[in-house]
């Protein structure tokens, strides 16, 4: 009797939610985003599979010895690892005094190069790729280590300008000006407050560009492909050239770096450094 | 005016000092802009010039690889490459089902962020914590894995049709179909729509949503009248970057779906390698291009508006 | 002459003349636990139609949260919550017949001043000519038509102020909730804005509650005043009553400014004992010269506030704070102080209040 009384007065003070709605809801939800990710998964340990069953017809772990054994196979891992930091290395030299002057000075054409870089997204990427493509005939750049990192990085230059621009900004100038006021020079405060204060958003920037490195497999496989070759792009002929449960082992090692980078950045992700940096100001 | 302190004010304080008036920050804004005026602002106009038919200069060596390359007789280019792009009813198929996946994506990942958004903000707890989570996730997967995943899982022989044959029903194969397509854009468009919307729907004030319940609004009344306006730019970039990034999408639609008809982003890749006709191809990326720029406009436009509208411009 | 009066122990902190069939508010017995404290213990408090009481206490004392549990945003453990006679703690905020005006306003940015103030109106799907003269004589009434097309984000602090007062009044609600509907606001416009507020709620004669920590903001406005702390209602009296009858030690200090010493007074002088004795410092009188029941006292600081000045007088017995106003004496000034009002307190209640008459 209490408890109904309970019950009834707790959805008076909040809002009408239905409760068995929202409950189906987050079950389409589960199976829907990790329906997919588990049931790839778990072929990289089966042995065969027969259709109407729901597990498969044994365990093994011999696919990871063709995977790791395969030459091809782990020299993509390498490439794909090395080119993700080269990319952020390069992206970040690129595009952090941009991000700081976005924030903190006004200048000439501000607004537009901001505009300007959210275009270059608006272009379709497989569009881009080819018209890059034959300007790149022409510098003979196909199949190069540069011609692939130019592409990385292109793909990297949103977010390495407009996150940390927008964490730039986040930082109090008050802060800064106590800083001048010690007597720290310029460049000092900016290492010691700015810099520190921002740090988040450059980490999430980071996070993203690499991740957008590691995952880029149109351009690369355009620009690179048939010498060049990242795991991404490996995975194109992979699937249509081993089992299936070979895919499914590259699969989870091509995702263990993101997982990775994904427990690390979780917080500030999540916590709306992402989302503030889309909001031209 | 005795204007109040405003969070527009501030800002607006905050983005125009008097003191950084210099060149220092043009010059520090320079090398982005310069790396992609050259590598995307060039190729570009390099590009349209070759697809209207201007073969000279560095589109010489692309003109002699290509075939069934239309080469224009005077300096201002011929349409002709666009005309025969526009004329082939496959292309114009391929089109059809871009803009249409592009919509249906767009409308999917925008209601199931929406839900998910407003499911924190109004009942919040662990479970819609739990939830926005989970939305989060395909944003560390690659996409090649999550197409390649998504196509296992609703193949002939997948999840989806090995759980409804345990019942004896004969459910459907979407793997190969539009279907997939639409399920793999929706599925690697969520994460970053989540982030906005629920970061943008979190902003608002507790006290915007009591005082409308004050007035006597339910539900609805609510979310369509106070916290959809009111989240209205970020809910605006979240469907301007998800639509722009399915309408040029390649991995999704090229492992999931059929092979023909199929997205424009496939045709794209198909004309320029294993056609060898890259003069089409690029025709087929402006057209994308156009498309994605009117989106794109959409959002530069309201971003300006709603500045104004709350006194910040 | 030293006239003592005893206070009966029994004398209920709650005074209601009217107990039954009663318009406007009543709260009996609401309870409420939050993170495992209980933040609202066991309360009850009345207001009548259309008198204006003030919900006055310390920060933290559970103010904000009373009034969100009348006003339906957060759901009382237990207790009942009647408007005009009708049980309401079952309702959601949306169908509750008050109206709040929030710490902050709470305007929607992207709504005109016009379409703020017509939103409740608009819910209540009204004509579309209705509407707009409700929402104009409500504006009248606020001093605002000339602001009806400007946002919220244009105007200032005090017009915010009234566009939230006039978005709950044009609700026409039987009963008015207001949390600290003025601590936004500068000193002047703060004074400016609360006798607006009272002018309008009395002509209205709208049931209000506000929420308040300032006291002089209570004691202006109010009707009644309920005195809060630690989630109870220690006094719920007239503004005049509370200062002069202060029911606890905790009133006493809360309203006005009191010297708290241990001890008992006899013949005017401070004796050892386990009471407590307050004494306002108006109630101290400091003379050069010596006087009935004065005793030689030494200033010791002066501390000026404006228009008077608080002195420290070091007498054998205590120190004594008093008001001067005028020319103050100056530090190491000799002279005799007497005690003219004073409150004796036994564990925290009231007992006796001393007046000496001269
Ligand atoms: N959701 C909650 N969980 C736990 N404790 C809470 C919660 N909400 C409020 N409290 C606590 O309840 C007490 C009363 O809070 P309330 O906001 O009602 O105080 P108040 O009297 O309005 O104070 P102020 O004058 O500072 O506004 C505070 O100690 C606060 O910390
Ligand atoms: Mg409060």
């Amino acid at each position: 009797m209490t408890m109904i009384t309970k019950r009834a007065r707790k959805s008076a003070a909040r809002l009408n939610f239905s409760r068995p709605l929202s409950g189906l809801f987050c079950v389409l939800m589960v199976v829907f985003i990790l329906g997919p990710l588990a049931w790839l998964g778990i072929r990289a340990f089966a042995e065969s599979w027969t259709f109407p069953n729901l597990g498969p017809d044994g365990w093994t772990l011999r696919w990871w010895s063709v995977v790791l054994g395969d030459e091809t196979l782990g020299r993509a891992v390498q490439n794909s690892l090395a080119l993700a930091a080269l990319t952020v290395l390069v992206s970040a030299c690129i595009c952090l005094p941009a991000a700081y002057a976005f924030a903190r000075y006004e200048f000439w054409g501000r607004r537009t190069f901001l505009i300007g870089l959210f275009a270059l997204n608006a272009f379709p990427k497989m569009g881009l790729y080819v018209t890059i493509a034959s300007l790149f005939y022409a510098l003979n750049l196909m199949s190069t280590v540069l011609g692939v990192l130019i592409v990385h990085v292109l793909g990297t230059v949103v977010f390495m300008t407009w996150i940390p621009a927008a964490a730039f900004a986040a930082v109090p100038r008050s802060l800064e000006e106590a800083a001048r006021d010690a007597g720290a020079s310029k460049l000092r405060v900016f290492f010691s407050v700015t810099f520190p204060l921002a740090l988040p958003g450059i980490l999430v920037a980071a996070v993203m560009s690499f991740l957008a490195s590691f995952d880029e497999a149109q351009g690369s496989y355009l620009i690179g492909a048939p010498d060049i070759m990242t795991m991404p792009t490996q995975m194109y002929t992979l699937v249509l050239n081993y089992p299936n449960q070979v895919a499914a082992v590259f699969s989870i090692l091509l995702a263990i770096p993101s997982v990775a980078l994904l427990l690390a950045a979780h917080k500030h992700i999540v916590g709306g450094t992402l989302a503030e940096g889309f909001q031209i100001k | 005016m005795t204007l109040a302190p405003t969070r527009g004010s501030k800002r607006r304080a905050i983005a125009t000092p008097a003191v950084a008036r210099r060149p220092l920050g043009f010059f520090l804004a320079l090398p982005p802009i310069i790396l992609i005026l050259l590598f995307v602002g060039f190729p570009i106009v390099l590009a349209f010039a070759f697809s209207i038919g201007l073969t000279g200069g560095l589109n010489h060596v692309i003109a002699s690889i290509g075939l069934n390359v239309h080469e224009a007789e005077n300096w201002w280019g011929t349409p002709a490459a666009y005309i025969e792009v526009l004329s082939n009813s496959r292309i114009l198929r391929d089109l059809s089902v871009t803009v249409g996946v592009t919509a249906l994506s767009t409308v999917t990942v925008i209601f199931l962020a929406l839900g998910i958004g407003l499911f924190l903000k109004l009942r919040g707890g662990r479970i819609a914590r739990l939830l926005s989570g989970l939305a989060i996730i395909p944003l560390f997967i690659p996409v090649v894995i999550a197409s390649w995943a998504i196509v296992t899982f609703y193949s002939g022989d997948g999840f989806v049709r090995s759980v409804f044959a345990q019942f004896g029903v004969e459910a459907p194969v979407w793997a190969f179909t539009m279907v997939a397509v639409v399920i793999g854009s929706v599925w690697t468009s969520l994460p970053f729509a989540v982030l906005m919307i629920t970061s943008g729907l979190q902003a608002i004030p507790n006290a915007m949503i009591e005082a409308a319940r004050d007035a006597g609004a339910g539900f609805l009344r609510i979310v369509v009248s106070i916290l959809i306006p009111m989240a209205f730019v970020p809910i605006l970039i979240a469907v301007t970057f998800t639509a722009i990034g399915v309408v040029g999408s390649f991995t999704v639609p090229y492992f999931t779906g059929p092979n023909a008809p199929n997205m424009l982003g496939v045709s794209m890749s198909n004309y320029f390698s294993a056609f060898n006709q890259p003069q089409q191809s690029v025709v087929m990326a402006f057209i994308v291009f156009v498309i994605a720029s009117g989106i794109a406009a959409a959002y530069v436009w309201a971003n300006f508006r709603s500045a104004k509208d709350q006194g910040k411009v | 002459m030293t006239l003592i009066e005893e206070i009966h122990s029994t004398t209920p902190i709650h005074r209601e003349t009217d107990a039954g069939g009663l318009r406007g508010l009543r709260v009996r017995g609401l309870h409420k636990v939050l993170g495992g404290r209980t933040i609202i213990d066991n309360l009850d408090l009345t207001v009548r139609d259309g008198e204006l009481v003030s919900l006055l206490g310390p920060s933290g004392c559970g103010k904000t949260t009373t009034l969100r549990m009348i006003a339906g945003f957060l759901a009382p453990d237990a207790g009942s919550i009647q408007v005009h006679d009708r049980e309401v703690s079952d309702l959601g905020a949306e169908k509750r017949p008050s109206a709040m005006v929030f710490q902050n306003y709470a305007l929607w940015p992207h709504m005109t001043v016009q379409n703020n103030v017509g939103f409740p109106l608009k819910l209540r799907r009204l004509g579309k000519k209705e509407i707009e003269q409700r929402v104009d004589a409500v504006l009248a009434l606020v001093n605002l038509l000339h602001h009806k097309n400007s946002r919220p984000a244009r105007i200032s602090g005090g017009e915010q102020q009234r566009v939230a007062l006039a978005r709950a009044l044009v609700q026409e609600p039987e009963l008015l909730l207001l949390d600290e509907p003025l601590s936004n606001l500068d000193a002047k416009l703060r004074v400016k804005v609360r006798e607006d507020i009272r002018e309008i709620q009395q002509r209205l004669g709208i049931t209000t509650l506000i929420v308040t920590h300032d006291q002089e903001e209570a004691i202006s406005m109010s009707d009644r005043i309920a005195v809060m702390n630690a989630g109870k209602i220690e006094q719920f009296s007239r503004p005049a009553e509370l200062y002069s009858r202060p029911e606890t030690e905790f009133v006493a200090t809360f309203i006005g400014s009191l010297n708290r010493i241990e001890g008992a007074l006899v013949n005017g002088v401070i004796v050892p004992g386990d009471d407590v004795v307050g004494i306002r410092p108006e109630d101290v009188v400091f003379t050069l010269h010596a006087s009935f029941d004065a005793r030689p006292a030494v200033v010791e600081r002066v501390v000026p506030h404006g228009h008077f000045h608080e002195i420290y007088l070091k007498r054998d017995d205590a120190t004594l704070r008093a008001f001067a106003s005028g020319l103050p004496p100056a530090p190491g000034d000799r002279g005799h102080a007497s005690i003219q009002n004073a409150l004796t307190f036994r564990q925290g209640r009231l007992v006796t209040t001393t007046r000496v008459t001269a």
